[in-house]
């Protein structure tokens, strides 16, 4: 057996050091974020807070947790998330099925047209005025249906479809299952790790999503939790008195509740990342190896 | 590749505008039934088509607070009778936002954004606004009352009135703010002249009066702040253009200009100024004043609430004040005096009823009605204490904070008095606001000229690129990274890039005014 010697040692050592630097460089911004939601305002203004709280108080983060505009962001985000991620795993594993069918007539052709699709794409103003076009501005419709289908998690699920063994399929029609339960019944059980996977990918480009809502939600009432903290947060660098009147400037949020809102709305989807974290990790494997 | 990404959706976004404005400016008038209803099914459903007062839809400026729940919404809902529905732009690129809903023919009834007259204009201009004033003549008798007449003038494109603006209510914006704690240490008097102000940062700088040690600063400044307020007009460039003997010049082109750097320079030099300030923002100057390690900052007055809760525990012995109008080597002083719109509301063509769009813009003039939107109701929002409005708090605040955002127009006479109120909120900023802008004389405020001057399309172009041009080439003579020698060859690019033509542009017009 192989014996570690000094020079191993101190190489793990090393490597732990640098690890741990890494780590804390991208922690620390988020506990000074942090420390700030649950500090005195005249604290942060005056620079004291750093990686622990000044002051420690919770009022900030309840006005914020409480604020209606907040609470409503955060339903609309939820909704577009679950609502989002459920349909597009429908429908992309709808999509797939077929796909995933070689021996079928001009199946060849079909991919390079999806595929062309990934690489060329009309643009931000043809895309504005289809979902004008379409009556979606100011609709959570334009939010989803645009969304429902990535080519990249299409070819994901096409290609583990192709893994399994055709076998199957063969003996569920000789028992007279037509290809909806196939489909239903068997592959799609079947299918489980790459559903999760191509799920939490859905799912985190959903919640994360800020630019379409910016281009076609107006209403407030729409507007999901990521436009909401960009015009929180934002407020801030624009605070010049360049075009804002003094009324603007007396009402700029505080930096406190500015903290707490960054807080308030990464939590829900930091909840969620442990438990799915290790499809994360599976879900770069899946396709990687074809068989 | 965020960066490119931005760039990308703001180029897209200029180019949509152009090409659906260009329909819009194509069938004028009626054009509702094409592509503006299309967009908007849903609202078309809410808005009662036959009722004798129409839903309205009004897009608003970005506030921390829904509009539709405010008090302010309900009390005019009551009042005009109209119901209102609020959207509003996002804080952070609201322009680009502005430009894509106007282009794609939402039918708002009524739009209040930012005074941004080259966004203004353009919208007149390729026909997405309704002409007002025949509105304004057959419904807006309280709107003709309350709007000066000079306002209405500035506002004019190609003869015709197309918005409605809400005037600025103060002249001052800032000012040096002074440790006056320190000024009493060291046996020091309130500063008058620059050359007293070179003294006292002097002796903030030798004597150390907070203990600051190696940290302490004399006067602390953003990294884009190189024009300072109060100093700028000691030296008799209070504004971006200024007269110089009956022709505007601009700040850079000016004779004065010189001088102006060499004196701020000099402070720099001798570390008077903060060293670091080349890469201070706005909230690295505020936290140097606020923890107690700066003598002076420039600030805007509305700051101030918030830098005095700080420094009062940081430092509780701390007390501080204004600068007043300093006297330069020639005897000049001045604060550039706000002239102009703070906001502009108007009547996208694509509004389904801009008559009454007016209708309810008049009744939320009406001179109570005003009133009440802006201050609340006697005894219970507001009390008057010898002939001033003083806040009732919290309910005020509750209230009526939010109120300026729901005007439409003001009431210009009475108004500035109205809003004196918000400031009094809080007495520390209203000691401040009064001091610059109640006690200041008249011929210390510095009128901004340009401020009320009709659309120029030159200047609104490119005014600001100049301004930031002006900026960063006088940060870097200040911070000795440029030398004045250079100052020729900046002056003929500067005229290149656009100062010739706007000099010309806005010097035929001021020459019209005398």
């Amino acid at each position: 057996m192989y014996r570690r010697t000094a020079k191993d040692f101190a190489l793990d050592g090393l490597i732990y050091v640098v690890l741990v630097m890494m780590g804390l460089i991208t922690l620390l911004p988020f506990v000074n974020v942090f420390s700030k939601s649950i500090s005195e305002e005249w604290a942060i203004l005056a620079g004291q807070v750093g990686i622990f709280p000044v002051g420690f108080q919770l009022d900030t983060m309840k006005f914020v947790v409480t604020n209606s505009q907040f609470l409503n962001s955060l339903w609309i985000s939820v909704l577009i998330t679950v609502i989002g991620t459920l349909a597009s795993l429908l429908i992309t594993a709808l999509t797939a099925y077929p796909l995933s069918k070689r021996e079928l007539p001009g199946m060849g052709i079909v991919i390079v047209l999806f595929i062309f699709t990934m690489m060329f794409n009309g643009g931000i103003i043809p895309n504005y005025l289809l979902i004008r076009e379409l009556g979606l501005i100011n609709n959570l419709g334009s939010l989803i249906y645009p969304a429902l289908i990535s080519v990249f998690n299409l070819l994901v699920i096409k290609s583990y479809f192709e893994s399994l063994p055709t076998s199957l399929e063969e003996s569920a029609k000789l028992e007279g299952a037509n290809n909806f339960t196939i489909l239903f019944r068997i592959i799609l059980p079947l299918s489980g790790p790459v559903l999760a996977t191509i799920g939490l990918f859905y799912a985190v480009q959903f919640w994360n999503d800020y630019f379409h809502p910016m281009l076609y939600i107006n209403s407030s009432s729409l507007k999901p939790l990521q436009l909401y903290l960009q015009d929180i947060v934002m407020n801030a660098d624009t605070s010049s008195a360049l075009d804002k009147s003094a009324d603007d400037l007396m009402n700029v949020p505080a930096e406190g509740v500015r903290s707490a809102t960054v807080i308030a709305s990464t939590i829900p989807i930091l909840l969620v990342y442990p438990f799915l974290q290790k499809y994360f990790i599976k879900g770069v494997l899946i396709g990687s190896v074809k068989g | 590749m965020q960066k490119a990404y931005k760039l990308m959706s703001v180029m897209a976004m200029s180019a949509l505008l152009v090409t659906t404005m260009a329909a819009c400016a194509g069938n004028n008038g009626k054009n509702n039934e094409g592509s503006g209803n299309g967009t908007n099914g849903g609202t078309e459903a809410t808005a009662k088509p036959d009722a004798e007062k129409p839903g309205l839809k009004r897009l608003n400026v970005w506030q921390n607070d829904d509009y539709n729940a405010y008090p302010v919404a309900k009390l005019l809902e009551e009042k005009t009778g109209y119901k209102v529905q609020y959207d509003m732009l996002p804080q952070d690129k609201w322009a680009e936002k502005l430009n894509l809903i106007m282009s794609s023919g939402e039918a708002y009834d009524i739009v209040t954004s930012y005074s941004d007259m080259a966004l203004y204009s353009d919208y007149a201009q390729k026909g997405a606004l309704v002409d007002l004033t025949p509105l304004i003549e057959e419904f807006g008798p309280n709107i003709k009352a309350a709007i000066k007449p000079e306002s209405m003038e500035a506002l004019k494109v190609n003869g015709k009135l197309y918005a409605i603006p809400t005037t600025v209510t103060y002249e001052i914006n800032s000012s040096i703010l002074i440790r006056t704690d320190w000024l009493d240490k060291l046996g020091l008097s309130m500063p008058t002249t620059t050359d007293e102000l070179t003294n006292v940062l002097k002796q903030f700088k030798e004597q150390d009066p907070g203990g600051n040690g190696d940290r302490n600063v004399p006067l602390t400044i953003k990294g884009d702040q190189s024009m300072i307020d109060n100093l700028v007009g000691a030296f008799g460039i209070a504004n971006t253009w200024n007269d110089v003997d009956g022709k505007l010049v601009s700040r850079v082109m000016d004779p004065a200009y010189k001088d102006y750097v060499a004196y701020v320079g000099s402070l720099y030099e001798q570390g008077l100024i903060d060293r670091e300030f080349v890469a201070n923002k706005d909230a690295t100057a505020k936290e140097k004043f606020a923890s107690g390690v700066a003598g002076a900052i420039v600030v805007h007055w509305a700051d101030i609430p918030a830098i005095s809760d700080s420094l009062t525990k940081t430092k509780p012995e701390a007390k501080f004040a204004f600068i007043p109008a300093l006297k330069g080597p020639n005897g000049e002083a001045g604060f550039a005096a706000n002239a102009g719109f703070d906001r502009l509301t108007y009547v996208p063509k694509a509004s389904n009823n801009p008559e009454e769009a007016i209708k309810w813009i008049n009744a939320s003039l009406e001179t109570e009605t005003f009133k009440n939107m802006a201050i609340g109701v006697e005894g219970t929002h507001y009390n008057v204490v010898d002939g001033a409005y003083e806040p009732i708090q919290p309910i005020f605040t509750d209230e009526r904070n939010l109120a300026n955002n729901y005007m439409a127009g003001t009431d210009e006479e009475n108004y500035p008095q109205y809003w004196q109120a918000r400031v009094r909120k809080n007495p520390v900023m209203f000691e401040a606001f009064s001091f610059l802008n109640n006690e200041t004389a008249a011929e210390a405020k510095i009128k901004n000229v340009l401020g009320l001057a009709p659309y120029m399309q030159q200047y609104s172009k490119t005014n600001q690129q100049l301004g930031t041009m002006v900026g960063d080439y006088t940060v870097k003579l200040i911070a000795g990274a440029e030398s004045i020698e250079g100052l020729a060859d900046f002056q003929s690019k500067f005229m290149s890039s656009g100062g010739e033509a706007v000099s010309k542009e806005i010097n035929d017009w001021y020459a019209t005014t005398k």
